[in-house]
């Protein structure tokens, strides 16, 4: 079985590194194909290194740019190594422009495409992720879901092919029978759990380095606030920025510091916007993107996490700190039901309060629900795929 | 005044555009604006169908030109993407299924422009076509959708979408063909068969171009040596796209063929429907005339194993064909015997004016 892995932002390199360790286990042949849509060096080559993932084959530096002209370069390029290539399968991740070209390309050259991470649903069109989702799962022919909602939201979609009910499959894939015809829906869990997994059993074999991590950056357990921004809808115009940072800085100002690590456009809209004047590093500590194993680290420690971020959400949940989210509807809709995630949108006072009452629930023994299946998503992956293919 | 914008792309789209783009010039508040990415483009076809239809020339053009899929599509985004930066339109109207109506659904999308998108909803089940991922990708994404008969509804009700996104309006491309009908019978001389030396209701109009029926050699010529045959019978004529013809050579199919059975250059629009309409059958891989025909309750065998235009099939007057059972179906037709068929509802040359109301009633919620 030859695959082609396509990725370009961070997420993507972390769900890949996973299943492509799963995938060489099983046999299979691997290429990966960097797009460089995130080229920032924190963004990708530390990750190469600390995940184990093997070195690109391709990598297309396609960088940043507007989305039509970002996809429309990345969409050229992938279908040109397709063609040099000739893989048996592709897999695309999650639900960016990497993900949204890395479908369109090998559908139009009959080329069949699996995607991890299907079905999430924000019901948000103006989201251009959401956009992205939806198409990538139209395209697809595999689609790998880590919840049953992904997998209803997908049924609701008119897809008609789902492997066992839509619950979780077993590991040894028993309860797969026959293989369905594609387009098939398959509930494997979540490879982010995976991840969040084997990651902690690093930390945890390894005190000193959170220890050591946490020392770096002048903070201490569960006195902060980790907080990642970096959604368009957040960074794009200057109003919901300057709403989000003044939240910050009021919880830092009510006694909690607040720690910022900022991705690369929000850092530009906040030099832009020249909102960096004047914020006191004492209540809010701006740095620069941490790498994936002090990020989990930091996510590991935190008293409550600020995000906008899909996947921090889950790492938050894996890691039993709860979230506050910036945003007006999440694809996680089962971490606010649980009452894991607060939903604040964009304003300073509701992103406030939201922290507020978060401090004010003890969530040391409240249950946490399987929703993400059992840390073994990736095994299934490469095993659906080697018999599939 | 909301300005709007008309991508066309190749020439099935002119003929939906059209109707369209009168009807929003009538319309006081709506400013219309066709934009030609040039993805099929033979200056004087494109000019000639434009003649044909009555059109302006192109508000803007960006040039395109062929490529395989990726790269056509990349540059459409590329080129659309940049014009949509400097001149943002209120609303993009895309149509049927080609490359341009993907990248261009797409590229407006993302940058939160609402999507129109004409002929909605039609599906073929067969994701080997390009066109099938094209439709629905860009139904996927956008804001209107108009479909042309219920069908249309329901493949969209199944892929979950919302009630209020599905407008159904009925087929645009007959509001082409009832105007050029009328313009041809007001002008005896555009509408004669005497240049072409045929007699109305005798021969066989045949147009194909589908990869699966020409790119390959041995379809083509199975199917090339059927046509000589059957032009023993019923003279056939053939317009044939350039790209087959240059197949021919290229496969090295022996073309010489009966007298009876005539291969001719790409035609005009008004021309190709007075050719049309006084056929005793067609045979097409195409779907725009499959739906022609239906209206002009002309017999249609489509050389095709599925169809998205299904209603042409149980309403009106097609039958999809192979290469096994096209003989005895052809012979049926010579022989008189073919369902006579009926025009679906809503097939009645006002969609264009039913596409503005609904526009209208959307500029005006978004205020």
């Amino acid at each position: 079985m030859k695959v082609l892995s396509i990725v370009g932002a961070r997420p993507q390199f972390i769900k890949a590194a996973v299943v492509s360790k799963r995938i060489r286990e099983h046999g299979g042949q691997e290429r990966l194909l960097h797009t460089g849509q995130h080229y920032d060096f924190n963004m990708s080559e530390v990750f190469f290194r600390e995940l184990d993932l093997p070195e690109p084959s391709h990598y297309l530096g396609i960088g940043s740019g507007p989305h039509g002209q970002q996809t429309a370069r990345m969409l050229a390029a992938i279908e040109d190594v397709l063609l040099q290539e000739r893989p048996d399968v592709v897999i695309i991740y999650g639900d960016t422009n990497t993900t949204l070209a890395g479908a369109l390309a090998p559908v139009k050259l009959h080329v069949p495409v699996a995607h991890v991470e299907a079905g999430l649903r924000s019901d948000n069109r103006r989201m251009p992720e959401e956009i992205n989702r939806i198409v990538a799962d139209h395209c697809a022919d595999v689609l790998f879901c880590p919840t049953e909602t992904a997998v209803r939201n997908l049924e609701k979609e008119g897809f008609t092919n789902v492997v066992h009910g839509g619950k979780l499959i077993a590991e040894e894939l028993t309860s797969v029978g026959r293989m369905p015809a594609a387009p098939f829906v398959v509930n494997v869990g979540d490879v982010m759990l995976d991840i969040a997994r084997q990651v902690q059993a690093r930390l945890g074999a390894d005190p000193d380095r959170v220890q050591h991590v946490l020392a770096g950056r002048g903070l201490k357990r569960h006195e902060y606030v980790l907080a990642t921004i970096h959604r368009a809808s957040n960074t794009d115009d200057p109003a919901p920025l300057r709403d989000i940072l003044a939240a910050m800085q009021e919880i830092g100002r009510r006694g909690l510091k607040v720690f910022f690590p900022a991705h690369p456009r929000t850092k530009k809209a906040l030099d832009r916007l020249g909102l960096l004047n004047g914020v006191d590093a004492r209540v809010l500590a701006i740095s620069e993107p941490v790498s994936y194993m002090e990020m989990i680290a930091l996510e590991s420690q935190a008293r409550v996490i600020l995000t906008d971020s899909g996947g921090v959400q889950k790492e938050a949940y894996f890691l039993g700190v709860p979230c506050v989210v910036a945003r007006d509807e999440t694809e996680w809709s089962e971490l606010v039901d649980a009452g894991w995630n607060r939903l604040a949108g964009a304003q300073t006072a509701r992103i406030v309060s939201a922290v507020e009452a978060t401090l004010s629930e003890d969530f040391t023994n409240k249950e946490r629900i399987a929703f993400y299946g059992d840390g073994h998503a990736s095994s299934r992956i490469a095993s659906l795929l080697t018999r599939w293919a | 005044m909301t300005k709007i914008l008309l991508i066309v792309g190749a020439r099935p789209n002119f003929m939906k555009m059209a109707p369209l783009y009168w009807e929003m010039v009538k319309a006081q508040d709506l400013e219309p604006l066709i934009l030609h990415t040039g993805q099929h483009y033979d200056y004087a076809m494109s000019q000639a169908f434009f003649e044909d239809l009555e059109l302006p020339e192109p508000h803007y053009f960006l040039g395109i030109g062929s490529g395989t899929h990726a790269e056509q599509t990349a540059k459409i985004m590329v080129e659309f993407e940049n014009m949509l930066v400097k001149n943002r339109p209120d609303l993009v109207v895309v149509f049927g299924d080609v490359n341009s109506t993907l990248a261009c659904s797409l590229t407006a999308k993302k940058r939160l422009i609402p999507v129109a998108h004409v002929e909605a909803g039609l599906r073929s089940f067969d994701e080997t076509m390009p066109e099938e991922i094209n439709r629905r990708v860009t139904d996927t994404v956008s804001d209107l959708l108009f479909t042309p008969s219920s069908d249309g509804d329901q493949n969209l009700m199944r892929e979950g979408v919302e009630n209020g996104r599905i407008h159904r309006v009925g087929n645009i491309m007959i509001d082409s063909l009832i105007a050029i009908l009328a313009r041809l019978d007001r002008d005896p001389r555009g509408g004669t068969l005497e240049p072409w030396g045929l007699e109305q209701g005798t021969y066989v109009l045949v147009t194909l171009h589908r990869p699966s029926n020409v790119d390959h050699p041995e379809s083509l010529a199975r199917v090339l040596t059927y046509l000589d045959r059957l032009s023993e019978k019923a003279p056939v004529v053939f317009p044939m796209h350039p790209r087959t013809r240059k197949n021919l050579e290229t496969f090295g199919i022996n073309a010489s063929f009966r007298k009876t059975f005539r291969i001719v250059e790409p035609v005009r629009y008004g021309q190709f429907i007075t050719l049309q309409r006084h056929a005793r059958f067609v045979l097409t891989d195409s779907g725009g005339i499959q739906e022609e025909t239906t209206f002009l309750g002309l017999p249609c065998l489509t050389l095709r194993p599925n169809t998205e235009r299904p209603i042409t099939i149980t309403q009106g007057t097609n039958e999809l064909v192979d290469m096994e059972t096209i003989e005895a179906k052809s012979e049926m037709i010579l022989a008189g015997r073919w369902k006579a068929g009926q025009v679906p509802e809503l097939w009645d040359g006002k969609t264009a004016e039913r596409i503005v109301k609904v526009i209208g009633g959307f500029e005006s919620a978004k205020s």
